[in-house]
């Protein structure tokens, strides 16, 4: 955990230095008061002082802490791969179509559900985006092939 | 006198079959969102948001509102039955709802929870109506600097409560404020940020954020590290539900002091309920005769903390409605429907559109009552939703939050930036960087950096304007404070150590 943390800390470093970066780039006065660059400068700066206490904290300590990566942590990894490829299929399937595969798939993986019971799911996911989002709220959701 | 006509204006709304209705699922809802360990009030909301955007907003606020507060009693069950908070309000409730859960006393352990809400949270409403009209009378003297004072007091508050690690506390509230100033400047009418994105013109809207960083990354979270605890099965009949004469005199003191310190604490913003509990809890402890029952089955260990979650659920609507600053995560979300509605909250709120705020406030009541009785007659059909995996609820998760994240602007662009909030607020928790101040600085930013851009060309851009009114230099001097809380915390703990060490 200390590397993440270290590693954690190096990542807001360089968020407040490219924030300082891009605000100087911005005006710091107008006319009137404080210009757009104002605020994000600062901010900026608050960020570096920040993650150099806590970049500097982390190579103080030694002290053992929990590992960021877990035992279950690929489980999450395998999610974050199902969705990303969900949203990938949208244009191609539609937000009905796409999101109840992803849900059969994702009970399937994870939860080990049954085959059926997964269907089901699915099916009624379908179903239920349809008519509830797209028939009855009028949300204009990406069709697919199949014109849903 | 004008009280009884805020409250009959309310009732004549509050009433209304419709709202009734909005009223009861709202409640229902919270109560089975509290019961599912893994999923929130803000998220519930925040799925929820998108779909209010045609329905009539007084009614939308009193489904909120009841989700907000059914939230607070369900999750006292998990607490209880399998010593799992299902939410973070009710982690002090398993201390000693757990404890009489396992010596065959869940039903008055729950019981004792619904009765103790009930009360303070009826009692809270009336404070509510007491002291949010005060409140936004008071704030009609704010001006810029005063609102960006009480923004910079809610933000040093956040380092007080808002964990263990305040350097950590204060980088998620500059990254939250940064979001805030991604779009277009108001002031100015330059893009900021934006790299030529057309998206990011507009900014990031609070919903998107919203379903990604507590929606999705709760999902990532709970596959990683579930929250799994075994049933206790106890007896929940009805007549094991019902407190004795001793039950009821252990506890009423410890529910009207868990209510008072539960009202107070949900009206600083920042503060809570979780806050409201874990304070509720150590005052009980502290006043009681015999402290070392706490922890062992004590019936005001679970009276005053559930007492106190409840009634904070309450008076957090009052800095929001009075002062348009949330309080918490779920006013926070609230105060993006507000927004969606296109309707400010804050002090003219109650002039202009008293018909919301007292159908919302009086709705409590209504709310409350029928949460009263859901916690006492239909305990067994809530436990049954406890079986219901978590591998099926992330599904309908992920539609809601994809769904959610594509009706704020009907383009794929906010579903894909919805999932990077919620990858960012997965590792946000797994390095202990708190979501909370994040989100809150997100939906104040930009009323903080208007302010304060606002008030500082007033005084030509001297900071002497902070200063010298005396509101404002109230606010920022109690900022300043807490700012200073951890170096005092850490000075004190010095001071202390060489003596521990002599000893």
């Amino acid at each position: 955990m200390l590397i993440a943390d270290l590693i954690g800390g190096i990542v807001v470093l360089l968020l407040g230095v490219a924030l300082i970066f891009f605000s100087r780039q911005l005006s710091y006065m107008s006319e009137y008061g404080p210009g757009p660059g104002f605020l994000p400068l600062w901010l900026g700066i608050g960020l570096v002082g920040c993650a150099l206490f806590v970049i500097l904290k982390n190579l103080k300590e030694h002290a053992k802490a929990d590992p960021f990566f877990k035992p279950r942590t690929k489980l999450a990894v395998k999610m974050l791969v199902t969705i990303i490829i969900t949203f990938l299929l949208f244009p191609v399937l539609g937000f009905p179509i796409g999101l109840a595969l992803f849900t059969g798939f994702a009970m399937r993986i994870m939860g080990k559900h049954s085959l059926i019971l997964c269907g089901i799911s699915a099916v009624l996911t379908a179903v239920g985006i349809h008519f509830i989002f797209g028939q009855l709220l009028y949300i204009p959701l990406p069709e697919g092939m199949i014109g849903w | 006198m004008d009280l009884l006509n805020n409250l009959y204006t309310g009732f004549s709304i509050a009433l209304t079959f419709n709202n009734i209705l909005y009223c009861l699922f709202g409640v229902f809802f919270g109560q089975i969102i509290g019961v599912l360990p893994g999923i929130g009030a803000p998220t519930a909301i925040a799925l929820l948001l998108p779909l209010t955007f045609k329905a009539n907003p007084t009614s939308a606020l009193i489904m909120f509102a009841g989700i907000y507060y059914g939230v607070a009693y369900g999750g006292t069950i998990t607490s209880v039955l399998i010593n799992v908070p299902g939410e973070s309000s009710t982690v002090m409730t398993c201390l000693d709802g757990y404890q009489m859960a396992l010596k065959g006393r869940a039903g008055p352990a729950l019981s004792v929870a619904a009765i103790g809400s009930w009360i303070a949270g009826t009692a809270s409403v009336v404070l509510l109506m007491a002291f949010a009209p005060a409140l936004a009378k008071f704030a009609l003297r704010f001006g810029p600097s005063e609102y960006f004072a009480l923004a910079a007091m809610a933000f040093g508050l956040l380092t007080v409560f808002g964990g263990e690690h305040p350097v950590k506390i204060i980088i998620s509230t500059l990254i939250g404020l940064m979001i805030a100033t991604i779009g277009l400047d108001v002031v100015s009418g330059l893009p900021r940020f934006t790299f030529g994105v057309p998206q990011l013109l507009g900014g990031f809207d609070f919903i998107v954020v919203i379903c990604g960083i507590f929606g999705v990354a709760e999902i990532f979270n709970s596959l990683e590290e579930p929250e799994e605890g075994e049933l206790i099965k106890s007896k929940l009949r009805l007549r094991d539900v019902f407190l004795t004469w001793e039950d009821w005199v252990a506890s009423r003191w410890a529910i009207v002091r868990g209510g008072i310190i539960g009202f107070f604490t949900g009206m600083i913003p920042a503060g809570g309920i979780t806050t409201a509990s874990f304070l509720a809890y150590l005052a009980e402890k502290r006043v009681s005769k015999h402290p070392e029952r706490f922890g062992h089955g004590a019936i005001e260990g679970v009276a005053a903390p559930e007492s106190a979650n409840n009634a904070a659920s309450i008076s957090g609507f009052a800095p929001l409605l009075a002062l348009g600053i949330p309080g918490s995560p779920t006013t926070a979300v609230m105060l993006a429907g507000f927004m969606m509605w296109g309707i400010r909250p804050g002090p003219l709120l109650f002039q202009q559109k008293p018909d919301m705020v007292w159908g919302l406030i009086s709705s409590m009541y209504i709310g409350n009552l029928i949460l009263l009785f859901i916690n006492i007659f239909m305990i067994p059909a809530f436990v049954m939703i406890l079986r219901l995996p978590y591998t099926i609820l992330m599904g309908f998760i992920v539609v809601f939050a994809s769904v959610g994240a594509f009706s704020v602007n009907n383009n794929l662009f906010d579903v894909w930036m919805m999932l990077g909030f919620g990858v960012l607020g997965y590792i946000m928790k797994k390095l202990d960087y708190p979501i909370v101040p994040l989100v809150l600085a997100m939906v104040l930013g930009r009323l903080a950096e208007d302010s304060l851009r606002r008030a500082l060309t007033i005084s030509g851009g001297s900071l002497s304007i902070f200063f010298t009114r005396p509101i404002s230099a109230l606010f920022l001097g109690a900022a300043i404070l807490a700012y200073l809380t951890p170096v005092i915390r850490w000075a004190l703990k010095g001071l202390r150590r060489p003596k521990a060490d002599t000893a």
